[in-house]
């Protein structure tokens, strides 16, 4: 049985989380990449102080809508996003809406570790820095507090002033989700940030994202599907452009509602 | 051990593998003459610089690198005006050429729409193969009358005599000066810079860029603190090849820095670089020690040229820390 079988013509199932626990919304987003549509009418809550995992196979959207979310996507010019994206009732696909502000609310995380070339102290005090200048004291507790949610402080402790690029893989990655908190964005959002570490890696970010979930909105993409299980609150389930099913993340992994869904997450196809 | 085996088996294996050991072993000579014959050529370039230009330090001793009179009737040669003259043409072309050239490719990379960056690139790209000797004519014949009458006159004749300023921009005005040979040169040395700044700032990872951005960055805060930063090994060097380029360059220069020997007197005044001075004299030269003098000249430039590749190294290395 194909997931694309023409007979699966399901309509969508959608469980989202109470309208007034949502921080943010997506309403009839469609994306465009030049001439091809990425993204088909999606609509998503995400529920604050929660984990969000977006899952489905390759070339789904799931990313696209990821980048959706902060407007990233408009630093390639044939690329646009339709429909509203609303952060606090606020929609952030409007022109009058600033970029640099938006990103400053809703951080990103990127699928491979992208410490910039300073040392430890100085990527996490960057986006600090860009927002308004800080006394050093001020930035010093920062940069600790950030380190420490990232669960990094005990192994760079001693050496804030080396490079961010001598860490290991894993480390990196942790050095970009504490430089994405110390702005203390409201949402954080990671696009398949573990694929490229290894298993204690990936299982020492999973425990810091769900210890940042008590201060941050998280939306994950990921190809993992243990990985959505273990960590996420809800999960949403799109295949070709589509949202198709989205629910609390139990009943998405034991009683999926369309066949698709089913297919996919025991492992019969993806 | 395996080619006896192989052989031992009766296949052919053992012959194969004598003959690729053959192939290997002229690969590895045939690498292994090629570097060597750099270093020879270049060890011979110095030697022979420094041989050809030995009469001349004999006679003058380390006096050549300070004495600014520079004449072929009384014999007298001193290399401080071209050295003067070269730097301080270099060093004002890089100084108009760097952020221009930064400027360019930041556009091209950053804010340039996509249809009009690629032909923007090629154009960029084809400036910087122009002959040095076009822009040579073109300095004379146009930017320097052009520059006397626009620039140079009406800025001397607002200054009052005698000031600083007055003697920094005394001169004929005639347009042949240190200054508009600085400006040819960093118009060639541009599109070059600008051409491989391109190179450079789109070897950054996208995702680098998009963390850059997506933290909240503008342009320009991407751009001096995170895009920059990354390359910087490469703004270094592409630096100090421009750098290296308008030091060395010859033609264009000596059609409009002015032929005059000795110190410059001010940045309007006409002067002579290292390379000028040998292209215009070399063929007259008569005396034994001006033919002396002229490749001692040369043995400088090249010194001055390793010593600012060597400078680069060193920044480098210390960055690397």
């Amino acid at each position: 049985m194909s997931l694309a079988d023409p007979e699966l013509d399901e309509a969508p199932h959608l469980e989202p989380p109470p309208h007034d626990a949502l921080a943010l919304e997506t309403r009839g987003l469609d994306f465009h990449y030049g001439n091809t549509q990425a993204l088909h009418g999606v609509d998503l809550g995400i529920a604050r102080n929660r984990i969000t995992a977006l899952i489905g196979p390759s070339g789904c959207g799931k990313s696209t809508l990821l980048r959706a979310m902060n407007r990233i996507y408009e630093l390639y010019p044939n690329q646009r996003a339709e429909g509203e994206i609303l952060l606090d009732g606020e929609d952030i696909l409007a022109r009058q809406t600033n970029a640099a502000d938006l990103r400053a609310r809703v951080g990103m995380v990127f699928q491979k570790p992208t410490p910039f070339p300073m040392s430890i102290y100085d990527n996490v005090a960057f986006g600090v820095r860009l927002h308004g200048g800080k006394p050093k004291a001020e930035l010093d507790a920062i940069v600790e507090r950030s380190l420490r949610r990232a669960a990094l402080w005990d192994e760079v402790e001693h050496k804030l002033g080396s490079s961010g690029l001598g860490l290991s893989g894993g480390q990196q990655q942790r050095l970009c989700v504490a430089r994405g908190i110390a702005v203390e964005p409201e949402i954080l959002l990671l696009d398949e940030p573990a694929s490229a570490l290894d298993p204690v890696s990936t299982a020492k970010l999973e425990e810091t994202l769900l210890q940042l979930k008590k201060d941050f909105t998280i939306v994950i993409v990921t190809h993992n599907l243990q990985q959505a299980a273990r960590i996420a609150d809800y999960t949403g389930f799109m295949f070709m452009g589509r949202l198709l099913e989205f629910a609390p993340t139990a009943s998405i992994f034991s009683t999926p509602r369309l066949t698709r869904t089913r297919n996919y997450v025991t492992g019969r196809f993806g | 051990m395996a080619t006896r085996a192989g052989s031992a088996s009766g296949l052919s294996l053992g012959g194969v593998r004598s003959a690729s050991r053959w192939g290997e072993y002229l690969f590895r000579a045939a690498c292994f003459s090629a570097a060597t014959l750099l270093l020879a050529a270049l060890a011979g370039l110095v030697i022979s610089l420094a041989v050809g230009g030995w009469p001349a330090l004999k006679a003058f001793g380390w006096r050549f690198l300070v004495t600014a009179e520079w004449n072929p009737v009384t014999d007298l040669y001193g290399a401080a005006g071209p050295v003067v003259g070269t730097l301080a043409t270099g060093f004002l072309a890089l100084a108009m050429a760097l952020p221009l050239a930064i400027g360019v490719a930041v556009f091209l990379t950053e804010f340039c729409p996509r249809r009009l960056a690629q032909p923007i690139a090629v154009a960029v790209e084809l400036l910087a193969g122009i002959p040095s000797i076009v822009y040579g004519m073109w300095g004379l014949f146009v930017f320097a009358p052009w520059f006397a009458a626009h620039v140079q006159a009406p800025l001397v004749a607002q200054l009052n005599e005698g000031s600083l300023a007055a003697r920094l921009f005394a001169g004929v005005p005639n347009g042949a000066n240190i200054f508009t040979a600085s400006v040819i040169l960093a118009v060639m040395i541009l599109p070059y810079m600008a051409a491989v700044f391109r190179e450079l700032f789109l070897s950054v990872p996208a995702q680098v860029r998009e963390a850059a951005y997506g933290l909240g960055s503008t342009a320009f805060e991407a751009v001096t603190k995170v895009i920059i930063p990354y390359v910087r090994r490469g703004v270094v060097g592409v630096v100090m090849l421009g750098l290296g380029r308008a030091l060395g360059e010859t033609m264009a220069v000596t059609f409009i820095i002015g032929n005059a020997h000795g110190l410059p007197s001010s940045l309007f005044g006409a002067g002579s670089t290292i390379a000028s001075t040998i292209a215009n004299e070399f063929t007259e030269a008569t005396g034994e020690l001006h033919t002396a003098s002229l490749i001692a000249l040369g043995l400088v430039l090249f010194v001055i040229t390793f010593a600012v590749l060597a400078i680069a190294r060193a920044l480098l290395a210390s960055e690397r820390h």
